[in-house]
């Protein structure tokens, strides 16, 4: 028999934690040269870092009190919108996973109609549409909008994780509910989705990340979220690099710590299968 | 074995025909009754619609065309109909179907609960009971994926039994377990048919045919080729067909 060995599934002598130190220098290695790139480049735009100046707009000290600075201000209205977003597209993505799952032609064709178009245009688009059309016409104030326009952008990408996750429990769990009596509702909620979220979880907290990222756009219609915050910021002082550092690495932490925590959920739910 | 007094109908096929989308006739004007009691056998070769009968009879296919009863309720397009045949009607599955996100104890309360309303404590009782009835109480608190293919088998009658089902359906229940696991198996059904259940039972199992079942029915395309009592059709078939696959099988 012939063997194939590749060459990452090799262990250095010293073993697993020899291993782990090469991997850590390669690592800091990469993010060296990285960093010195840019130190170099930098310089020679002769630009003038100021980072000294940044901690203002996350926080301040007043009448020996910590005070929110602008920044902050920002991300909460971030962590506000993509918070109502993100619940608003699950029900929006698990609904429509539902609809274009059923017999009915009406809800299939809502279903599908609704993927298309949403999928099919730009986010921007979407947001612009919905806050200067139908905001006016509806009466929806600018942060319903947003969170309007994110949520059926976003819940139409879920309804396709919920649907192929829901397709994926194996069809013997369906008949041998039947086969109890369980009606469909009961089949859906104690039999298919329990199973089916193990499934879905991982990709649907890459949606989740997506969602807190194009967050970032709800800046285009003047809501002072992160994003328009920094740029508000930028234009006072001319920060450009220290500020948009400063909002990535925001986002950075954000998104890190919602896909840790989910992978912790994920390690809670993986008891059985 | 005393003779055993079979009731009146309690299953009436009338003429049913189910053709597959792909053009596959499964079931071809097939007419059979069964009685309280009694212990139907199901023979055939593969593809011969054995499984496809037991699947319409508590609707997880639909028929094209005739008619099934099942204790004065028809199996129609009312909903209330369909879930109150499901109700009275178990069935055990070649690759057992259990709930993998639930314990042992929760397959077998979960359909006492949501469709017999029954409490907690009151479905957690039949269940363990049940358990011990197919020999595996201390598995209760495991997941199935715990457990040997006999046991997860056992399980899943337990599961079925339940329900408090009028007729339990057997469709190659022992197929899928490995040699030494099908005679706890068997076992459990034999006890069960002691006790007086309404069973249709397709297996491949002759042995358990010939002891169990009260009538035997060999089919062959969607149709019955040959019907009689178990002895009868291995002694002395009346069909060519049927001594045929019973010689290759034995």
């Amino acid at each position: 028999m012939r063997t194939l060995i590749f060459p990452y599934h090799k262990i250095p002598a010293g073993g697993p934690r020899s291993a782990l130190l090469i991997d850590v220098l390669k690592f800091l290695l990469v993010i060296g040269g990285i960093t010195w790139l840019m130190v170099r480049g930098t310089d020679m735009l002769g630009y003038n870092w100021q980072w000294y100046r940044v901690p203002q707009y996350l926080f301040s000290f007043e009448n020996n009190q910590l005070k929110a600075g602008p920044l902050l201000d920002g991300l909460m209205v971030t962590f506000y919108i993509s918070g109502f977003s993100l619940l608003l597209a699950l029900v929006f993505g698990l609904t429509t996973a539902l609809l274009r799952m059923s017999n009915s032609f009406l809800a299939t064709a809502l279903a599908r109609g609704y993927l298309e178009i949403i999928r099919n245009t730009p986010l921007l688009v979407q947001l612009f549409l919905i806050y200067f059309v139908l905001g006016p016409i509806l009466g929806i104030d600018r942060l319903f909008s947003a969170v309007l326009a994110l949520s059926l952008f976003e819940g139409a990408y879920a309804s396709e994780i919920f649907r192929a996750g829901i397709v994926s429990v194996h069809k013997g769990q369906w008949e041998a509910a039947y086969s109890l009596g369980l009606s469909s509702r009961d089949t859906y909620s104690r039999i298919i989705l329990p199973q089916a979220i193990r499934r879905i979880l991982p990709p649907l907290t890459g949606q989740a990340i997506s969602l807190v990222k194009d967050s970032a756009l709800v800046s285009t219609i003047a809501i002072y979220d992160l994003t328009m915050r920094g740029q508000e910021i930028i234009a006072d002082t001319y920060l450009a690099f220290e500020i948009w550092f400063t909002i990535a690495g925001i986002y950075l932490v954000i998104t890190v710590t919602l896909s840790t925590l989910v992978n912790r959920m994920e390690n809670r739910f993986r008891v059985a299968i | 074995m005393p003779e055993k007094m079979l009731g009146n109908d309690i299953i009436t096929a009338d003429k049913i025909n189910k053709t597959f989308p792909n053009e596959v006739q499964a079931l071809c004007d097939f007419s059979t009754r069964v009685r309280r009691r009694e212990v139907l056998v199901i023979i055939g070769p593969s593809g011969s619609g054995k499984s496809t009968f037991l699947r319409c009879l508590n609707g997880l296919e639909e028929i094209d065309s005739g008619s099934i009863v099942i204790d004065g309720v028809p199996l129609d397009h009312k909903k209330e109909n369909r879930l109150e045949i499901r109700k009275e009607v178990g069935m055990v599955f070649q690759l057992f179907n259990l709930f993998p996100h639930l314990t042992v104890l929760d397959n077998v309360s979960l359909a006492q609960r949501l469709v017999r309303k029954k409490s907690k404590k009151e479905a957690s009782e039949t269940s363990m009971e049940l358990l011990r009835k197919v020999g595996i109480p201390e598995k209760a608190n495991t997941f199935p994926n715990h457990l040997s293919g006999g046991q997860q088998q056992r399980v899943a009658i337990a599961r079925a039994l339940a329900m408090m089902p009028k007729v339990m359906l057997f469709d190659e229940a022992t197929s899928a377990l490995d040699p030494e696991m099908i005679g706890e198996v068997l076992e459990v059904m034999k006890n069960l048919a002691q006790e007086g259940m309404t069973m249709i039972v397709v297996t491949h199992e002759m042995g358990f045919a010939r002891e169990v079942g009260d009538r035997m029915i060999f089919m062959e395309e969607g149709e019955i080729v040959e019907e009689g009592s178990p002895d009868q059709l291995f002694t002395n078939p009346k069909k060519e067909r049927t001594g045929l696959f019973l010689s290759q099988i034995l």
